[in-house]
């Protein structure tokens, strides 16, 4: 009986959500927002503690779904009234823990904010909303001879907003550059609840570049409702070939030869065996097995151009060792081969059920010693890593594969991490390539960055968030951000009620 | 609560998070609880951290279409509709979902008699006005009608139940495609009344596994063709679901309709082809579960004089068997993006070769028809 009565509820609409009630936030947020978009049920709750990193956030306060910028900024308002934190969340694609709550926030979830306000194929701008899905904007743009050209591996789930909160970069940035170069102006909710406009579409806005500050702060200055990107025309011809090698270091070696030789190619990806034989029972796009190594290359722009750079590439892989170069026959097959390369870190659950994906930046010459010392840290802690990267670029991605069930393996992969991270940065390396620092790296920005520049990175975030209420405990160490610990006094919470 | 998963299933998804864009209800809502990786997350929680079965986690079972868009975009192959299957039915089996009368209403599709008595008297309320359109019921309910008979023993044509009672046309249609192409057809009729798909969705498994028994031992040495995506993917999984040889290798003989057709599409007569641009609409369990969707195109394109590929990746219309009546909001929300693809294709009419997909579609006012029925009307005019 009580089954048919709670559908015959449902079937007459009268299912809103009810968990909450009482709780004055989550009140004024109902009261402010459709009742339906504001959950507060321990389901929601518990899965919006993590993204697609292995950071646990502990667990999210209220969750809304705003559609409108105005809807953005009641939140915000009711955020600061009753001084809760505000956790910015797009798909839950990140993986160094951004959009993990910490402190039982207000978590903003722009997932419905999801429409192509207009695009001006005459000033090739476009003006999306933060959840419009990366490849969902690519594909609107493609009829009209346009694209995005950031295009993370995740393209196909990540949002415009988790781009710009990450400045995302992708196999393509190599020659297009990253999200930074192709955003021009944003629409931010700030944590007053005042809406500000970032930077402008005049091609040299005056004043300070505030969208640059914007662009890669990690959800902590804001909530962006409003982005204007710049589209990308369509190269008139790409090519892409494979180049096998035995050895990562061949491959990492030819990398390389190639910048070096003065050619910029539109993506080189190299992935190591295993990932290569991860894929290839994915996808079937006839990855080479065998070879230590393989290469993606690719090259776009007028036919007789990279023609004559493809050809350059095959002879440059050849002298470094290649065992096999090949090029993709038509469109099905290089979509094939990149279709494996944008789903290698999903397909490693083939291995193990767990895996902590890094992602540093080294000088490109030191690439092939950075990987041994990679593989021997691995190694030394009895862990199984696999090698995807941004060659091009010198970005490594370096995933440990693990099953957290195996009791003492989560430590041993944090030690790893950190040892993996500290030979990057001994190379002459960066934190992040693309991924961002979230709560997975803020503990090494010691080591690159000094006190004197952290302090400034608080000041400038606090000229934003003075009370430290946006994205708390994110990027910048506790022991240089403002409020941040008060603002993380966790409010402890019955969250299954 | 145990919700007997296997733990090795529950342990291949990593939470990459690629399958979000291809779950329909995540497309509409954006929302975790109602994505893939948010569902097998919440089986974790109940079934490894003892988190309490509440109505929103139900809900968010509940919600799922089970079209298994998911599972193709998953790198790491989870069986997701394995597991959300094994999870429904733990849940009814203990009171939390499919209330009994939900259950009632499904019982009927496992006794052809009583199937008909009640599409009779559903044809008359029906033609009367007496029930909601939100039903989705065709316009015209056949009141009476005549079994197919027999032309041969070359193959059986798997005539099921809904399908049957409401849409034997297309039966017909596709038995005389069959004949054009010198196949001697046996129409399944009441020896297996139902392929037990509804009930294995709504967590009814035990009425599923019978129903899956009684077509295994009734169904003999022959091809058998099915012309309902759904049923097609049902009866490809007996072999999983029963768990015996005997299953696997009735399971191997279960071909769709188009995937066999295409293997003999050359002995189909050469005709004019039928002036129409049609938009081949994929049922989910024919691209994402039996992944044999581009037989369609095979089979239709030289009875058409143009075919045309929808635009968003095959993503569910939100019919789902019973799932339109049971969630008629998200069903509804999910159709208007595929009403919005199928615009955008500018088509003629719509083929579906699911009998669920075409009467949803039909109720937004968008023209479908089965591959059959138009390779029918190209070959017999």
């Amino acid at each position: 009986m009580a089954g048919f009565l709670s559908s015959v509820r449902r079937r007459l609409n009268l299912n809103q959500p009810t968990a909450g009630d009482g709780d004055p936030v989550v009140e004024a947020l109902r009261a402010a927002l459709d009742p339906s978009r504001v959950r507060y049920d321990g389901a929601e709750r518990t899965l919006l503690s993590h993204d697609a990193s292995i950071f646990d956030g502990g667990v999210a306060g209220p969750v809304c779904y705003p559609l409108t910028t105005a809807e953005v900024q009641s939140v915000m308002r009711i955020a600061e009234k009753h001084t809760r934190n505000i956790v910015p969340r797009g798909a839950g694609t990140g993986l160094a823990g951004g959009a993990i709550p910490l402190g039982a926030p207000i978590v903003v979830a722009v997932t419905r904010m999801n429409n192509i306000i207009e695009v001006d194929v005459d000033n090739r701008i476009a003006w999306v909303e933060p959840g419009v899905v990366n490849l969902d904007l690519t594909r609107h743009l493609m009829p009209l001879g346009f694209h995005f050209a950031p295009d993370p591996s995740s393209q196909q789930v990540c949002t415009i907003g988790g781009n710009v909160a990450n400045n995302s970069g992708g196999p393509h940035c190599l020659a297009y550059g990253v999200t930074n170069a192709h955003v021009l102006a944003i629409e931010v909710v700030l944590p007053s609840g005042e809406v500000a406009m970032l930077g402008g579409l005049d091609a040299e806005p005056a004043g300070l570049d505030l969208r640059g500050v914007f662009i890669g702060s990690e959800g902590t200055l804001g909530i962006a409702t409003k982005v204007a990107v710049r589209i990308t025309p369509n190269a008139p011809a790409v090519k892409t070939m494979l180049l096998s090698f035995d050895t990562v270091r061949n491959a990492a070696h030819t990398v390389s030869a190639i910048i070096a030789a003065g050619i910029v190619p539109a993506a080189l990806e190299v992935m190591d065996q295993r990932i290569t034989q991860a894929v290839e029972t994915y996808v079937g796009a006839g990855y080479p097995t065998d070879a230590g190594a393989v290469l993606l290359a690719e090259v776009d722009g007028l036919a007789e151009s990279i023609e004559i750079d493809a050809n350059r590439i095959a002879e440059i892989g050849r002298e470094q060792g290649a065992i096999e170069v090949r090029f993709a026959a038509d469109e099905t097959e290089r979509a094939l081969l990149w279709k494996g390369r944008k789903t290698a870190f999903g397909a490693v659950a083939q291995i193990a059920p767990d895996y902590y994906l890094h992602d540093t930046v080294v000088p490109r010459s030191r690439l092939a010693d950075v990987l041994d010392e990679v593989s021997a840290i691995a190694e030394r802690h009895d862990l199984i890593v696999m090698n995807v990267f941004h060659a091009g670029d010198g970005n490594l991605h370096p995933l440990l594969v693990f099953d957290k069930r195996e009791p003492g393996v989560i430590e041993r992969v944090h030690a790893a991490g950190d040892e993996i991270l500290t030979a990057s940065l001994n190379a002459g390396g960066v934190l992040s390539g693309e991924h961002g620092v979230g709560v997975e790296k803020q503990k090494f920005m010691d080591l690159f960055f000094t006190d004197d520049d952290l302090a400034h990175q608080n000041r400038l975030r606090q000229a934003f968030d003075p009370g430290c209420r946006t994205n708390p405990g994110k990027v910048i160490p506790s022991g240089h951000s403002c409020a941040d610990i008060a603002a993380l006094k966790r409010v402890p919470r019955e969250v299954w009620a | 609560m145990d919700l007997k998963l296997d733990a090795d299933d529950l342990n291949t998804c990593v939470q990459c998070g690629l399958c979000l864009p291809h779950c329909p209800t995540f497309r509409v809502t954006g929302d975790e609880t109602m994505s893939p990786r948010g569902r097998i997350q919440l089986m974790r929680e109940v079934q490894d951290n003892d988190a309490p079965v509440t109505s929103e986690v139900v809900d968010a079972f509940a919600t799922c279409v089970q079209c298994r868009g998911c599972e193709p975009a998953c790198p790491s192959n989870v069986p997701f509709g394995h597991l959300m299957e094994q999870t429904r039915e733990t849940l009814v089996d203990n009171g939390h979902m499919t209330p009994k009368w939900q259950q009632l209403a499904l019982k009927p599709l496992a006794h052809p008699k009583l199937l008909k008595a009640g599409t009779a008297a559903l044809a008359v309320a029906n033609k009367s006005g007496l029930l909601p359109k939100r039903l989705g019921l065709p316009d015209e309910l056949p009141v009476r009608q005549k079994p197919l008979v027999a032309s041969g023993d070359d193959v059986w044509l798997f005539t099921g139940c809904v399908m049957d009672a409401w849409q034997r046309e297309v039966h017909a249609a596709t038995k005389r495609v069959l004949e054009a192409a010198g196949f001697g057809v046996q129409p399944t009729n009441d020896l297996a009344p139902c392929c037990g798909a509804l009930q294995s969705h709504a967590g009814m498994g035990n009425d599923a596994r019978n129903l899956a028994a009684k077509a295994i031992s009734a169904l003999a040495d022959a091809p058998v063709l099915v012309n309902s995506a759904g049923c097609g993917a049902a009866m490809k999984d007996y072999g999983h679901m029963l768990g015996t040889d005997s299953a696997a290798a009735f399971s191997k003989r279960v071909f769709d309709i188009s995937e066999f057709l295409a293997e003999h599409v050359d002995s189909l007569p050469a005709v004019e082809p039928l002036d129409l641009r049609v938009a081949v609409q994929d049922p989910c369990h024919l691209r994402h579960v039996q992944r044999v969707h581009t037989a369609t195109r095979t089979v239709l394109e030289p009875f058409v004089r143009e075919l045309v590929e929808l635009d968003d990746d095959g993503l569910c219309c939100g019919a789902g068997g019973a799932y339109s009546v049971l969630q008629p909001e998200l069903a509804g929300q999910i159709r208007d993006r595929k009403v919005g693809a199928i615009e955008r294709a500018t088509p003629d009419v719509v083929a579906s070769a699911n009998p669920g997909c075409s009467m949803h579609l039909a109720q937004a006012g968008v023209e479908t028809v089965h591959p059959m029925t138009l390779v029918d009307r190209a070959l017999n005019g």
